[in-house]
């Protein structure tokens, strides 16, 4: 080893050395300078355009509730499978594992992603459950996520499967209430900016751009148990009398809400797989059928309006038949000479029409155009039909006496079951309601209400024991209401064996709270009259209904109202 | 009990030595001491920061690499100790012996069944759960063996075939094994410190110019050669060019570089490190360095480098002083070799130079560089304590 002592080698090239590498340390600094505040706008906006992406941030819609909050419709959280294409094909080696866990075989897949590429976003699988999202993201293939996404659930099913309605996969009402208050349920997404790693996932919400807007609750004025028992007494005369057809609807007769509205065939919003228009059309506001003898009280109404006729006025109606032009209409038998309120409880057609010949056509029209023939009731609900009634500037006489008895006029169900409010309500009719009121509508005044009380007398003779509508009677409750049997207008005219069954009632008659209305269309078995058909119906779901409202009865039995002092005495109340 | 006082009075005497005028001298350089602990302690952390993700990712246990790290750093110092506790003297004779054995490793790591093939390249030999990286090792062997030819042909060196074309060959020989691996990033940093080390050592001026046109030229040749390095060197000119191929590293890190700004995106939270910025805990740890701890993190960075680099020549000085011509020219190399790869390593993390598998010098995973590196420590440590004593005339 050599050592001179005090001797540095060089000094020249070591200072040299020393500076270059010191400057080259100082290059570095102005770079890191240049980099990290120079041009880190520019650098951070390569990187955004990079790294991060904006998402559709999902919120639910909102819940349908019935009058007393129970859930109609809810919408659950599930998750989508998206995919970016092109990252995705990259990953070919994994979609065998992919497709299984998706319930779909390669090929399938990979069509699927084909026909996508180019685009920026696929969905691979909709809807489905946490479980298999889990076991798809556990699978960590690179350009897969999960998007968050509602799905609609219908816990009453198909018992208000046509008022509610349904909405499709986007979430988008279409069909029944989801349709027409689209817009107030409808959650408004929003979107956020997220950071995301190479292999897609969102690491980290950067900003929300929007916030999303969850949709808003709904409450409608069924009453679910109503509801039910009108859906299940429906379904079963359907199904006994082999119709093709049918609908109830029972309304709160002071507020003109909707309690109940069913119709056959039925279906259930939660299998999409099954719906057709045949069945999810809400038949009881898109149908027209002509009302036959439930609008009878429309006439005698219009008589006793006239100051021509009171209840006790006789009319002759043998021989039990009338000629009208070339036309001949007969009633059930010969009756003979009967009065007015007779007339409503036999049914007689000859004597409705032998008092609409004797009014005049304006009057006859004004009086059903106030009642609500001819025109919507702004229920909301899609696809409402306004009816049929022509202005009596078109009416021959045999027009005229045709309406008399509910033909040459066309009515949904809902109409004739808003127009028998008239009636419950002594002659003033509420505004049709589907979503729960807090207040008490204004009511628009039809008819006087002495001329009403009169009506109502003779529709509680109409369901009495000589009434055609005896069936529609209900323990403990005095009812009120109308039979109708129509024959059906087909192409080739009216035909004999294809009949539509009505009945229109309320109760309890002397302070009527609930209306309601039964049709069915072209019962095939059991006869077809609507006092056979409908009323029995009427029956069934009142007698739950008043019950069900707590409405106390106005004809209570003897043992009831015992049984009743002796229960509230133990209740205390 | 007498063994004791004699060890304690021994212990006081050595004490003694290190008073100047009242002032006690702390055992060891507190400088080059501090920034390295420093720049090691920041390697950990960011080793960490940076390889979380993709250890749990891959494999499957986010502290992998940490835990790896961490006792690479261990080893390290451990090596250091013992280095602090050699002879220069073992060293400068050493040299040859070294060279001889790093040329073997760099032969064995070319076979194939003994070199572990890595993407592209092989550059580690298996051994157990650790992989050796010759390049590594190589490049201190070099160091020591260039300054102890240096020592040796001192008188020589002022003959152009004597003095630079031997080292000229040798320097060939192993640029050429390093080549075969490949290891470009290697062969830069092992030719620039030689030839540094070459002008440090007195070889005439226009010998000097020789060499560097000649290496110059090779590297052109080179890259002429194996088109792969040729859009290495023309992509790093132009990232933006083609930022999902070529430049893609590049603009991520560069990206990383413009999200940290002035302060950072804060400690663990960049996104680049997310497998946006391949090799992200290795080549391109400055990177997320950079994006988590913002300018003033590379700053620091540099800084401790700096005085590294600056404590090592300060060192070589002092051993110069006392006439340790070995060990001067041996801490000159070091202070060389650690300057070189971290400048290049930085350049390379900015965009000023072109693409190298090259790690960033005690801060960077790892092994084989960590453990060379504190071995290039323990010896300037080594050189400075013996420089010292020279100076108090102690031996």
């Amino acid at each position: 080893m050599s050592r001179k002592k005090n001797y540095m080698q060089h000094p020249i090239r070591y200072w040299l050395v020393l500076g270059m590498l010191l400057s080259g340390f100082g290059v570095v600094s102005a770079r890191a300078v240049y980099l990290q505040v120079l041009s880190s706008d520019y650098l951070q906006s390569q990187g955004d355009t990079r790294h991060t992406r904006v998402l559709t941030d999902n919120s639910h819609r909102g819940m349908i509730l019935d009058r007393n909050g129970v859930p109609l419709a809810i919408s659950t959280p599930v998750d989508s499978v998206w995919a970016h294409p092109k990252t995705l094909t990259k990953e070919r080696n994994r979609w065998p594992q992919l497709a299984a866990l998706l319930g779909l075989n390669t090929s399938e897949l990979s069509k699927l992603v084909n026909k996508h590429s180019g685009r920026e976003f696929m969905y691979l699988k909709r809807h489905i459950t946490p479980e298999v999202a889990e076991r798809v993201m556990n699978l960590k293939v690179a350009g897969v996520a999960l998007l968050r996404e509602y799905r609609r659930y219908y816990p009453a099913g198909a018992i208000a499967g046509h008022v509610i309605g349904f909405t499709n996969i986007d979430d988008r009402g279409q069909e029944g209430l989801e349709l027409a208050y689209d817009s107030w349920l409808r959650a408004v997404p929003g979107s956020k900016r997220v950071l995301k790693d190479l292999q897609g996932h969102a690491v980290e919400v950067v900003e929300s751009i929007t916030l999303p807007t969850p949709g808003k609750n709904l409450i409608v004025s069924l009453d679910r148990r109503i509801q039910y028992l009108a859906y299940r007494e429906l379904k079963a005369a359907v199904q006994a009398h082999r119709a093709r057809a049918g609908s109830a609807i029972v309304l709160d007769a002071r507020t003109g809400e909707v309690l109940a509205m069913v119709n056959e065939p039925d279906f259930n919003p939660n299998n999409r797989a099954q719906l057709r228009s045949r069945v999810f059309r809400n038949r009881a506001v898109t149908d027209l059928f002509e009302p036959g003898s439930t609008l009878k009280p429309f006439t005698v109404a219009g008589a006793l309006e006239s100051g021509k006729f009171s209840p006790n006025t006789l009319i002759n109606t043998a021989p039990g038949a009338i000629r009208v032009g070339y036309k001949t209409i007969k009633d059930a038998r010969n009756y003979g000479l009967i009065s007015v309120a007779r007339v409503i409880e036999k049914s007689s057609s000859v004597g409705a029409i032998k008092i609409a010949l004797s009014l005049k056509k304006k009057d006859m029209w004004e009086l059903l155009k106030r009642a609500g023939f001819g025109e919507t009731t702004n229920s909301g609900l899609p696809g409402e039909s306004p009816g049929l009634l022509n202005p009596p500037s078109s009416w021959v006489k045999i027009d005229q006496a045709s309406l008399s008895f509910g033909y040459g006029i066309s009515v949904t169900p809902l109409q004739l079951a808003r127009a028998y409010t008239v009636f419950a309500n002594d002659g003033e009719m509420p505004p049709i309601s589907l979503l729960r009121r807090d207040a008490p509508p204004s009511l628009t005044r039809v008819l006087p209400s002495q001329t009403v009380r009169k009506i109502r007398a003779m529709l509680e003779l109409a369901v009495g024991r000589e009434g055609t509508g005896a069936a529609a009677r209900v323990p403990d409750y005095r009812v009120a209401g109308k039979t109708g049997t129509v024959r059906k207008l087909t192409a080739a005219g009216y035909v004999d064996n294809r009949y539509v069954a009505w009945f229109a009632g309320f109760a309890p008659a002397s302070s009527p709270r609930l209306v309601m209305v039964v049709l069915i269309d072209e019962p095939t078995r059991g006869g077809y009259y609507g006092g056979q058909i409908a009323a029995p119906v009427f029956a069934r779901v009142m007698t739950g209904a008043l019950r069900l409202l707590d409405i106390p009865p106005d004809a209570p039995r003897d043992g009831v109202n015992k049984r009743m002092v002796a229960a509230r005495a133990k209740g205390g109340t | 009990m007498s063994r004791a006082l004699t060890h304690n009075q021994a212990r006081l005497q050595r004490k003694a030595t290190w008073r100047v005028a009242g002032r006690t001298r702390p055992a060891w350089d507190p400088w080059l001491v501090g920034s390295v602990l420093s720049l090691l302690t920041l390697g950990i952390i960011m080793v960490h920061s940076a390889s979380v993700d993709y250890a749990d990712r891959v494999m499957g246990n986010s502290a992998y690499f940490l835990a790896r790290h961490f006792a690479f750093v261990v080893l390290g110092l451990l090596g250091a100790a013992m280095v602090m506790r050699s002879r220069i003297r073992w060293w400068e004779q050493g040299g040859p012996y070294l060279l001889l054995f790093g040329i073997a490793l760099l032969i064995l790591v070319l076979v194939p069944g003994i070199g572990v093939y890595v993407n592209g390249s092989s550059r580690w030999i298996k051994l157990g759960i650790v992989n050796i990286q010759p390049s590594e090792f190589m490049k201190l062997f070099m160091v020591v063996y260039v300054a102890g030819y240096l020592v040796r042909k001192q008188e020589e060196l002022r003959n152009f075939t004597q003095g630079i074309l031997m080292i000229s060959i040798v320097v060939a020989v192993i640029g050429m094994l390093l080549l075969q691996e490949p290891d470009l990033g290697a062969v830069v940093v092992i030719s620039v410190t030689v030839l540094a080390m070459l002008f440090l050592g007195g070889v005439r001026f226009w010998h000097f110019m020789v060499v560097i046109a000649t290496g110059f030229g090779g590297m052109v040749l080179l890259t002429l050669i194996s088109p792969y390095r040729l859009t290495r060197v023309t992509s790093f000119l132009d990232p933006w060019a083609d930022p999902f191929n070529t430049g893609f590293q590049l603009v991520q890190a560069l990206i990383a570089f413009g999200r940290g700004e002035w302060l950072g995106v804060g400690l663990g939270a960049s996104v680049q490190k997310l497998s946006y910025l391949p090799a992200a805990h290795t080549d391109f740890l400055l990177a997320v360095l950079a994006e988590e701890l913002g300018l003033i993190g590379v700053l620091g960075v540099i800084v401790l480098f700096g005085i590294v680099v600056v404590r090592a020549f300060a060192i070589a000085r002092q051993a110069d002083a006392v006439g340790m011509l070995f060990g001067a020219r041996l801490a000159q190399g070091i202070g060389l070799l650690l300057g070189m790869q971290a400048l290049i390593n930085m350049g390379v993390n900015m965009g000023l130079l072109p693409t190298k598998g090259l790690t960033l010098p005690f801060v960077s995973y790892g092994g084989s560089s960590l453990l060379v590196s504190s071995l290039m420590f323990g010896l300037l440590l080594r050189i400075e304590r013996e420089a010292r004593t020279y100076a108090w005339g102690m031996r």
